[in-house]
């Protein structure tokens, strides 16, 4: 069998998964891979710069109009071949987001089987806050083989990202390594790469904040594809190229609040 | 994509309970219910009678905030020592389920030397039997059984769902219970027949258990003709046959032959093993119309609805359910007289032999008067 990588990201809410998700599947997929991205979050936003911001119909709005759900209604094929799904859920304040991710993916098991078993690289892009059960549903339904998780050298990030650590080892998921997404803090990689080093995991890249990612988006477009020469593209490309190859993985610490005080001073 | 079929407004059994009533079969020790502590308790109660041990987590608001994986850890762990089991079966409810529960890491936590079954079902599906089939898809995986009998129940599974959809519970957006025809005189018609020479049919068509109660109606129609001197009019038929089916199923099935056997009365055609109810209607079908075509009426017991009309239309039709719901559709596929053997299921659980039903009893007493 294939050394298959089926990954999610983790980290605070807003702090760049979904763009970062996207950007590395393109990546991923220009170098030849077959990738997946799958987005586990109501606001379904984590494949729409892959198909030019055209939203696609997601597994959740065909089970409630009780459809029979079929591969080819919920699995796009987005830019540079990357397949796209979108689980969905019900309106905000409506019904169980967590239950609705549950049986969204166990769906897509049921209709895709094949499909997901021919990837390299399946990445589950999750929401930032992880209210109930459901929405690690991915990770403990045994799903995903590796977490990342993503920040930033702010102090809540950080504090959000050492919260995950703790959750992350009390379900017995180790940890593959740290994404810092930079947003223009001081002294930002030096602080992240310490963090990384003190949990016993590894700073996988420095992405910095630039705003050709903002733009790109807000055409509907990856960075990819919308500008392959960009510094940040090449970026993009060698992270993709580091989470394929990735070997390391370790049960994460966490540190104390104090110890994360010190740490960002 | 094709829509989905019609809204059932009447309550109907649950996929839980669906998938407990599964263990039993399966032989399971202990079965471990993940929810609330009122979740099924009617039939958990039942299954108690029938030698399974049913616990529950007892999930309370708190759990459902907080989950609720420390209490099954316990729970599993408790059981064991409790009641040394074999083999137990950690059974989900809706509850549970939705908040996202995880039982297999409970199950591997508390690392019982035992094989477990793990059942992530809720009360949620429109079809019961699915609970039935989340089940021995576990028990599958666990190696409890092998693909040919899981390839076999899932075969006999998808035509029961198809049956009640045609003909049965949940063929109509609302079917209102119904006791049925007053016995004493569905009763005294039977013996009429009887005694007027005419030849019928004696089906029992019974769903695993509830074998032991209609098996009292072949018996005392019999007993009845016996008295009457001419029980050669009568043809009974049976779907007890021992080599099919999970072992608790066939036990059934021999349990019942022996005390038939033990009356003296002969089963002349065995139409299929105790699960099989939903497809021996095909066998009835095909043994009317070549060899008993001739015969006046056919009293059918168990799940009547399962046997096609054709071959049966033109004899005078006596149906006896426990589905209070089932009456309607009966009557309107052209069954005469229907009969309804409340709360027949209790009474089959925990039990190794025929035992006394309504009606039986009541052809019995019309017997002695006349
Ligand atoms: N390196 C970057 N430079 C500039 N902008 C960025 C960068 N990374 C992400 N962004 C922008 O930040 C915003 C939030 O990103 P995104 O939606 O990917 O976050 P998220 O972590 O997925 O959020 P949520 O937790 O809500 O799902 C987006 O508008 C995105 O374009
Ligand atoms: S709603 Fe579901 S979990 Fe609750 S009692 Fe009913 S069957 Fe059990
Ligand atoms: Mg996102």
């Amino acid at each position: 069998m294939k050394n298959q990588k089926i990954i999610a990201i983790y980290g605070k809410g807003g702090i760049g998964k979904s763009s970062t998700a996207s950007n590395i599947a393109a990546a991923c997929a220009e170098a030849g891979n077959k990738v997946m991205i799958i987005g586990c979050d109501p606001k379904s936003d984590s494949s729409i710069t892959l198909l030019r911001g055209v939203r696609i119909p997601t597994i959740l709005d065909l089970l409630r109009e009780d459809m029979d759900v079929k591969e080819k209604n919920v699995v796009f094929e987005g830019y540079a071949g990357v397949k796209c799904v979108e689980t969905g859920g019900p309106e905000p304040g409506i019904g169980c987001a967590g239950r609705g991710i549950i049986v969204a993916i166990q769906k897509l098991k049921s209709i895709s089987g094949d499909l997901l078993k021919e990837q390299d690289l399946i990445i589950y892009d999750v929401p930032g806050d992880i209210v109930c059960g459901g929405f690690v549903a991915p990770v403990r339904k045994g799903f995903v083989n590796e977490a990342y998780i993503m920040t930033s050298g702010e102090y809540m990030p950080l504090y959000a990202a050492n919260n995950i650590c703790k959750g992350l080892s009390k379900i017995g998921m180790p940890l593959s390594g740290i994404i810092c997404n930079s947003r223009n803090a001081s002294r930002e990689e030096e602080i992240v790469a310490k963090f990384a080093e003190e949990i016993c995991s590894q700073l996988m890249t420095f992405i910095p904040k630039k705003s050709i990612v903002q733009d790109c988006e807000r055409e509907g477009y990856s960075v990819m594809e919308k500008a392959p020469n960009s510094d940040i593209a090449e970026i993009y490309r060698k992270l993709g190229k580091a989470i394929l190859e990735n070997e390391k993985k370790n049960t994460s610490n966490s540190l104390s609040d104090k110890r994360l005080r010190e740490l960002t001073k | 994509m094709t829509r989905k079929e019609i809204v059932i407004i009447h309550p109907r059994p649950s996929s839980i309970v669906a998938a407990l009533y599964t263990l039993r079969d399966l032989n399971v020790d202990v079965a471990i219910m993940h929810g609330p502590p009122g979740c099924s308790f009617k039939h958990a109660r039942l299954l108690e009678e029938d030698g399974i041990h049913v616990v529950t987590t007892g999930l309370e608001e708190n759990s459902f905030v907080f989950g609720g994986h420390d209490r099954l850890v316990k729970l599993i762990k408790k059981s064991i020592e409790l009641f040394n089991p074999k083999v137990i079966g950690v059974v989900g409810t809706c509850a549970s389920m939705i908040i996202g529960e995880e039982m297999h890491e409970a199950v591997l936590e508390a690392n019982p030397d035992i094989p477990v079954i793990e059942v992530e079902v809720h009360a949620g599906y429109p079809d019961n039997t699915k609970g039935v089939l989340y089940a021995l898809k576990s028990a599958l995986d666990a190696k409890i059984i092998d693909h040919k009998e899981f390839e076999r129940q899932e075969y006999l599974l998808a035509k029961a769902t198809d049956i009640e959809k045609r003909f049965g519970a949940a063929s109509r957006e609302y079917l209102a219970p119904s006791r049925g025809d007053i016995k004493y005189k569905v009763a005294k018609r039977v013996i009429q027949l009887i005694k007027e020479g005419k030849k019928g049919l004696i089906i029992m068509n019974a769903k695993k258990e509830t074998g032991y109660m209609f098996a009292d109606i072949t018996l005392a129609v019999n007993e009845v003709a016996a008295t009457l001197g001419i029980q050669k009019n009568l043809i009974n038929m049976a779907n007890i046959d021992t080599m099919l089916g999970l072992p608790r199923v066939r036990q059934h099935a021999e349990y019942i032959m022996r005390d038939l056997k033990a009356h003296g009365i002969e089963v002349h055609e065995i139409i299929g093993g105790m699960d099989e109810y939903p497809i021996t209607g095909e066998k009835v079908s095909e043994l009317v119309k070549d060899k008993y075509d001739d015969y006046d009426f056919a009293v059918i017991t168990g799940v009547p609805h399962a046997i096609p009309m054709e071959n049966i239309k033109h004899m005078e039709l006596i149906s006896i359910t426990n589905g209070p719901r089932q009456v309607l559709p009966l009557k309107e596929m052209g069954h005469e007289h229907v009969l309804v053997e409340i709360d027949l299921h209790p009474k089959t659980l925990g039990v190794s032999k025929i035992v006394e039903s309504e009606f039986g009893a009541t052809l019995r007493e019309i017997a002695k008067e006349a």
